[in-house]
């Protein structure tokens, strides 16, 4: 599973493991669902083992932060590697989420 | 000249072979981690968006991957028989826009685009074509 979550205090912990291609994309849609349904707290979402992320892992981020923005949550990212920073740069996703 | 060519089906799940494909053709450029990890980026979106979009749906077609190494270039040629189609003509997204207002799709070619230095499409013998460099620093 590319994504484990478990509970934090104030919300949920997303971590994000290997690669996000477009083929662990299309898997991982099904994961999200429990952080859609937790989109009124704060998740956070660990980058630390993510090694590479596609566009298509990229609209799964978008659409997580979108639900939060219509429920009242955050989504808060952390960890990025330098190779998945560039990816957020690029593509002014930077600009959408809380990083740390 | 060093050259190498993958043909894949029109299928996502195929993906990890085209990973292993641009890892062997980076290593033999000698490129670093990141700038491998940025192509194999390009390259997966251009290829993505061949399967997904290039045949109707549910038809199986087939996209190939030449590539070549020369002059401190690479050059990876993307080519599909499917509908005619010019990637490279789609508008750039707005990467300014709010998380509210920000599209869900779109972000393939721009990728493409902005994480190599050269993108060209031509249609040629009832093929797509498309030909994306990369200098190796």
């Amino acid at each position: 599973m590319i994504i484990e979550i478990t509970e934090k205090e104030g919300g949920l912990l997303a971590t994000l493991n290997g690669r996000l291609d477009t083929r662990a994309a299309v898997e991982a849609q099904q994961e999200i669902q429990p952080l859609l349904n937790n989109a009124d707290k704060a998740i956070t979402i660990d980058c630390a083992k993510l090694e590479y992320i596609s566009s298509s892992g990229l609209r799964l981020l978008l659409t997580i932060r979108q639900e939060t923005a219509t429920k009242g949550g955050k989504v808060i990212i952390e960890n990025m590697s330098e190779g998945v920073k560039k990816v957020f740069l690029v593509t002014g996703f930077i600009n959408l989420f809380e990083i740390r | 000249m060093v050259r190498h060519k993958l043909i894949l089906p029109n299928d996502i799940a195929t993906i990890p072979q085209l990973k292993d494909f641009v890892d062997t053709v980076t290593k033999e450029a000698g490129m670093e981690e990141m700038e491998t990890m940025t192509l194999n980026l390009a390259i997966e979106e251009a290829v993505v968006n061949v399967m997904n979009y290039a045949y109707p749906k549910d038809t199986k077609g087939t996209v190939d991957i030449e590539t070549t190494l020369d002059d401190g270039c690479i050059t990876f040629v993307i080519s599909d028989s499917g509908m005619a189609f010019d990637p490279t003509a789609k508008e750039d997204p707005d990467t300014t826009l709010k998380a509210e207002e920000r599209p869900i799709g779109g972000l393939g070619i721009f990728l493409v685009k902005q994480l190599t230095d050269a993108v060209g499409y031509e249609r040629r013998n009832d093929k797509n074509i498309l030909t994306v460099k990369k200098k190796i620093h």
